[in-house]
């Protein structure tokens, strides 16, 4: 009986706080994605032919812990099987965080566009058996600043 | 050449669905699944346990250490009297070949008796000192002896084993000790139809043994008694394994209004020895007794 409401507590707890901080989470990103729209971060290898440019290697990566809300629906979820609703706002906000970070380098470098913008995803909840999902989204590109011809 | 990233909309990646719609679906499939489950594993745990031929449960029951918790030699006047009743009724009952019930005397305030694997059912001082004739015993040694001739207590160990491994294949908890958990003086939980049968089996037997059923009632009415004086009333009919006692006591009427049989005849007084019995209490140590196992 005990275990049963402290449960109820954590998950109460963790929807709570969680969709307050994902709700924060989601603003502060669009609002900035619009600041950084300026600088353009393409997925192509091949850079632009029509200049000069300085490269730079640039990154961006975001660690993000899950709340106690979406484990429990997960670990439900696994029992059936299906898609795992939980954790795509997550890795979502995850992956833009990192891009945002990235453009944030790049912008303090008077870069013009990132290009070859990779992902990487990792899971850093260790060993333990019962591990909370805390995810490492790590992004990286090859930042353009142009320099006179 | 121009580079732009354009202004992708929200909610591809993501869902729209509010995410209690998701967790209310899933903890509502979840618990349905989890009640099927363990009703179907109870259910057939129950089956299968009880196809375990008596010879072996007296082999499971002989796993257990019975000699630190059982038998208070300070009355073996009573406990043979017991016995004696116990061999009668097994008799009136027509138990199978090669079941044979012991009946064991528990020094022990607990107003209870209760019927356990291998065929031994305990009776606690509690409960006999409450007994005002040798017809209530009667009833209340015919209840459990029956709970024995129905298997019910194998039937409830299979369950719950049953039910205990499907607990830990399901959370991943490695209780190696199940056997272990479940003891020899761990009272058993029957099933509101159990009781039921083996209250309609001490009625019968009551008739078999005395050709009335005088005395019987009785039973229900100490443990109704008992309940009254301790405030606790009757616990909700649903939750309880028992049936309630009113019910209990007017079944016995319908049993003897089915059959034809009287409700009231003579009754048999206990032995002389047996209050005192009962009062021998002066024992050079205290026994383990079943609460503190």
């Amino acid at each position: 009986m005990y275990e049963l409401i402290l449960t109820v507590v954590l998950v109460s707890l963790g929807y709570i706080f969680g969709r307050r901080a994902e709700s924060k989470h989601y603003k502060s990103i669009i609002m900035r994605e619009k600041e950084m729209n300026t600088l353009p971060a393409m997925a192509s290898r091949r850079p632009p032919s029509d200049g000069h440019y300085d490269q730079a290697l640039v990154s961006g990566s975001v660690v993000i812990a899950n709340d106690y809300f979406k484990s429990f629906v997960a670990g439900l979820r696994n029992l059936f099987g299906g898609q795992m609703r939980s954790y795509e706002t997550l890795l979502d906000r995850a992956r833009r965080e990192a891009v945002l970070r990235m453009k944030q380098e790049a912008k303090t470098l008077g870069a013009e566009a990132i290009f070859n913008v990779k992902y990487e995803t990792s899971n850093i909840s260790g060993q333990t058996r019962k591990k909370m999902p805390v995810i490492e989204v790590h992004a990286y590109g090859t930042a353009l600043t142009k320099y006179g011809i | 050449m121009e580079y732009k990233n354009p202004h992708i909309p929200e909610n591809i990646n993501t869902s729209k669905e509010h995410p209690l719609k998701d967790f209310s679906i899933l903890l509502i499939g979840s618990i349905v699944l989890l009640l099927i489950g363990t009703v179907t594993l109870a259910f057939g745990g129950g089956w299968l346990a009880s196809k375990i031929p008596f010879s072996a449960e007296i082999k499971i029951a002989n796993m257990y250490d019975l000699s630190d918790d059982t038998d208070d030699d300070s009355a073996p006047e009573l406990t043979a009297y017991l016995q004696s009743l116990t061999d009668k009724i097994s008799e009136a009952q027509k138990l199978p070949d090669g079941m044979k019930v012991t009946a064991h005397y528990l020094d022990d305030n607990t107003v209870n008796a209760f019927a356990t694997i291998g065929g031994h059912i305990f009776m606690y001082r509690g409960l006999l000192e409450k007994l005002p004739n040798e017809n209530t015993l009667v009833t209340l040694l015919s209840h459990e002896i029956a709970h024995v001739k129905y298997r019910h207590p194998i039937k409830s160990l299979g369950s719950g084993i049953i039910v205990s491994i499907g607990i830990a294949a399901l959370t991943g908890g490695t209780d190696s000790n199940i056997m272990g958990e479940t003891g020899m003086l761990t009272v058993l939980k029957f099933g509101r139809d159990m009781e039921q049968q083996s209250d309609e089996a001490a009625a019968q037997t009551l008739y078999a043994l005395y050709g009335h059923l005088n005395g019987g009632a009785e039973l229900f009415e100490i443990f109704h008694n008992m309940r009254e004086e301790m405030g606790a009333g009757e616990s909700y009919e649903m939750f309880s394994t028992h049936p309630l006692d009113e019910d209990r006591i007017e079944n016995f009427s319908t049993i003897a209004k089915i059959e034809g049989w009287e409700e009231i005849g003579e009754l048999t007084p206990l032995p002389d020895f047996y209050r005192s019995a009962l009062k021998s209490r002066d024992r050079a140590h205290q026994k383990l007794s079943a609460g503190t196992k």
